[in-house]
């Protein structure tokens, strides 16, 4: 399978503080691919560069062979993909049918928008229920939801997943994880990244391991390591 | 009782010019975060703009209008260049003292190029005030509660069932979601400025068309009366930037009456103090201010 | 020197007063647009205390300093813990009411035949308790000066001090600086204070320069400039608010070149510095290169 999203060399730092210090992975089309790594090891900051929020110090990013990165934010998601964020980011003082209408934007054609959201709000009939009520009263299994649909919209062929388990009460996990193989059966790339490594193995085609702003593993699920890396993606490695 | 009513209607009358200023100043602080603090000069250069056109032309009430918004949303898109978007994601005290050292700056091209302390400005309405009720009404006053009502409810449809105010509303609500949802924040910026500084060249027409004059006063006036309103309906609400210009007025024009002229601003500063002091929950919407990135 | 140098070097001590006053806040994260009012509290105090009841102005500087103070706390305590931009308003608010109390203040007392004392709008003139004592210009200069260099390395002292450092800790962070321990309320009350006695004793020696001051110097526009000249001058340091002053009253108000369009170019210089230098030109940064090269 031909990869979708190629990183190469990608530095992203903070002021002096290098959050990745040279991170290269590879997405192949169609695939679930899961990066696992400690709290702080960079995943967010590399999703957040991928999406054009952070801008890189250096490397590539390509995108179905286009150079994407340093690209803002807006430019990416017309490019095709769209982040799902840590902590879910919804509107909340918008409706969740305009949370939804913001997520399709970029794109023009008021009949075909309308129609999208009717069938996201029948694949996640709990946001049709609650259509005309503020996102900001939405609990937080219906916020990551709403926060997954709103991506949606803007008919990604690329999705990026920050810890779309968090916080949330394992009946929920299960539900969203359900929506991460289902969206994968209907041929959406999916780029994951995890904190729940168990469940995130369960679903994906293939894995990274990203410690301290550098990929320090890479393989697929069921591999002999695969035990090893789950330590090290909750535990983290013995500090010096 | 009837100049309690007299003063109530002229005190909305007056109120209503306070709201749109503090519309224009709202739209800014609810989308960059930030206070303009050159939104009066911008205003105050539009007026001179038209004062210039009308001492050299023979220009009708509506091209001044014209002249006034235009000049306005272009002294208004200087200070966003110069101030707003180099800090779009630094510091928001370097935007706002920015945005003081551009007050000082287009003051003084006003006053150069306008030297005299007062211009003759062509009066809005030449005839009587309407006399209803044993209350009196002149016609200045009707057009700018009339001229009010319409900007609401034009913005509100904007906000509420455009496009570009969907991005307005999700730029306020969350920055950081809405670029993530495709939405361009530095465009969406650039596009409310030039929104909020046609609204405010809009009210300062309005202003010195009632009064017949337009002085250098103009600039700092109008910011001072902007930010009081906006900060007595509760800081980045829009209904209550309109509701607190209203109640300003009606604070004004009924301390005026009671208490003399100093009076009327010792006492509307002083509600604002007590009011910030005591804190309540509908004035502190914005607990802290992010800068919007 | 002639007589128009000493008067702008005089200006430039007085303001930088002012915009000392204003730099301290801002060293602990707030912004003031109301250190004006202590300025004029302190002109004001001064001058009654100096041309109707016949006090020595040093006597009558402390008294007026202890009068900002006290001013600036009954500012700052209810206002303080409040969020950034609404401690702002309350400052612009709280200035505002000062100087039309300022207008509303009529306190005349015959002296030596004379009726003096603050007439409302009309102003208060006759405050000439340094010239009626024969100080000249250029010494009155020196008087200034030399105040303004025992508070520079009192706060040059601070600066290098742990409290220094707990100051500008507050200033970065102060929600940080408190779970590590520091009791920010009091820590910004006691600035407050401070830059408030500063201001105050600015406005001593300013009421005693003119021998006339009236409310409408003590608008707004005072407050912008200090807070802009403690900004672009930088806020790395106590030398930069000095700086700022300088820059505008010294330099461009010196060469005749400018002129009349002295707040056009300030105005222009101000904002373009600040986008290459967002906390002014001696920052912290330049502060700690120039450090280094001299160490």
């Amino acid at each position: 399978m031909a990869a979708l999203l190629s990183i190469q060399d990608l530095v992203t730092a903070y002021g002096k503080i290098e959050a990745l210090k040279g991170v290269s992975l590879e997405v192949a089309e169609g695939s679930i691919t899961c990066l696992l790594g400690p709290n702080g090891a960079g995943k967010t900051t590399l999703l957040f560069t991928t999406a054009g929020v952070l801008k890189p110090r250096s490397g590539t990013i390509r995108f179905a062979g286009k150079d994407i990165a340093g690209h803002p934010p807006h430019r990416i998601v017309r490019t095709g993909i769209a982040l799902v964020p840590e902590n879910r980011l919804v509107f909340p003082q918008m409706t969740v049918i305009e949370n939804l209408r913001a997520g399709a934007y970029q794109r023009s054609g008021a009949g075909e928008i309308e129609a999208d959201i009717d069938r996201l709000m029948q694949r996640f009939p709990r946001l049709r229920e609650r259509a005309a009520q503020d996102a900001g009263t939405l609990s937080g299994g219906e916020q990551q939801m709403l926060a997954v649909a709103r991506a949606l919209m803007s008919r990604p062929k690329l999705l990026l997943m920050d810890e779309p388990s968090l916080g949330l009460a394992p009946l929920v996990v299960e539900e969203i994880f359900r929506i991460i193989s289902d969206l994968h059966r209907d041929g959406t790339t999916i780029l994951l990244v995890e904190q729940n490594a168990y469940m995130a193995l369960q679903v994906a085609q293939h894995f990274y391991l990203i410690e301290q702003g550098k990929v320090t593993f890479s393989g697929d699920p069921g591999s002999l390591e695969q035990d090893e890396v789950i330590r090290r993606a909750y535990l983290g490695t013995a500090r010096r | 009782m009837l100049d309690l009513a007299q003063n109530t209607l002229d005190g909305l009358a007056l109120g209503a010019s306070y709201s749109l200023l503090a519309l224009g100043f709202t739209l800014i602080f609810g989308v960059l975060r930030r206070m303009n603090l050159s939104y009066g000069p911008a205003v105050l250069f539009g007026c001179y703009c038209a004062t210039w056109t009308h001492l050299n032309f023979q220009a009708g009430l509506i091209a001044l209008a014209v002249v006034t918004i235009a000049a306005t949303v272009l002294a208004g898109a200087y200070v966003e260049r110069l101030c707003f978007a180099p800090h779009r994601r630094g510091s928001a005290v370097a935007a706002m003292v920015a945005s003081f050292a551009l007050w000082m700056q287009i003051e003084e091209v006003a006053m150069l190029a306008m030297p005299r302390h007062i211009y003759p400005f062509p009066q809005l309405f030449e005839g009587a005030p309407l006399q209803f009720a044993g209350l009196s009404l002149p016609g200045d006053a009707l057009v700018m509660l009339a001229a009010t009502a319409a900007v609401c409810v034009l913005l509100h449809r904007l906000l509420y069932r455009s496009r570009f105010g969907l991005a307005v509303r999700a730029a306020i609500d969350n920055p950081l979601a809405a670029s993530l949802a495709g939405i361009d924040l530095a465009r969406t910026f650039v596009l409310v400025f030039a929104l909020a500084s046609a609204i405010g060249g809009l009210a300062g027409y309005l202003i010195v068309a009632s009064h017949g004059q337009v002085t250098p006063m103009l600039g700092m006036w109008s910011t001072l009366k902007g930010l009081l309103a906006m900060m007595l309906g509760g800081l980045g609400s829009l209904p209550g930037a309109v509701l607190g210009g209203l109640a300003l007025g009606l604070i004004e024009a009924h301390s005026q009456w009671f208490f003399g002229p100093q009076a009327r601003d010792l006492v509307a500063y002083l509600l604002l103090f007590a009011l910030l002091a005591a804190r309540p929950a509908w004035m502190t919407r914005w607990t802290t201010i992010r800068s919007a990135s | 020197m002639d007589d128009y140098t000493i008067g702008v070097l005089t200006n430039v001590g007085l303001f930088s007063f002012l915009a000392l006053s204003a730099y301290l806040l801002l060293v602990v994260g707030e912004m003031s647009f109301g250190q004006q009012a202590f300025f004029g509290v302190g002109a004001y105090a001064g001058g009654v205390l100096t041309a109707l009841y016949g006090v020595s102005l040093p006597l009558a500087a402390l008294g007026a300093m202890a009068l900002g103070a006290l001013a600036a706390l009954a500012v700052g305590l209810p206002t303080l813990r409040l969020k950034g931009l609404y401690f702002a308003m309350s400052t612009l608010a709280a200035a505002e009411m000062a100087r039309i109390l300022f207008e509303l203040l009529i306190f005349q007392k015959t002296v030596g035949g004379e009726t003096v004392g603050p007439d409302g709008t009309q102003g208060f003139r006759g405050i000439r308790w340094v010239f009626e004592r024969g100080v000249e210009p250029v010494e009155y200069l020196a008087i200034i000066y030399a105040l303004l260099a025992a508070v520079l390395i009192a706060l040059l002292l601070i600066e290098r001090s742990r409290l220094g450092a707990v100051l500008r800790s507050v200033g970065s962070d102060s929600e940080l600086a408190s779970a590590l321990g520091v009791n920010v309320g009091r820590l910004k009350l006691g600035v407050a204070a401070a830059a408030g006695a500063l201001a105050a004793l600015g406005g001593v020696l300013y009421a005693h320069h003119n021998t006339y001051i009236e409310p409408r110097n003590f608008d707004i526009m005072l407050g912008v400039h200090s807070l802009a000249y403690a900004l672009i001058g930088g806020l790395g340091t106590a030398l930069g608010p000095l700086v700022g002053v300088a820059l505008d009253i010294g330099a461009l108000e010196g060469s005749q070149v400018f002129g009349g369009t002295r707040m056009i170019v300030f105005g222009g210089l101000v904002a373009v510095l600040l986008i290459l230098r967002p906390r002014g030109l001696l920052d912290e940064r330049a502060v700690q290169w120039i450090k280094a090269r001299f160490s």
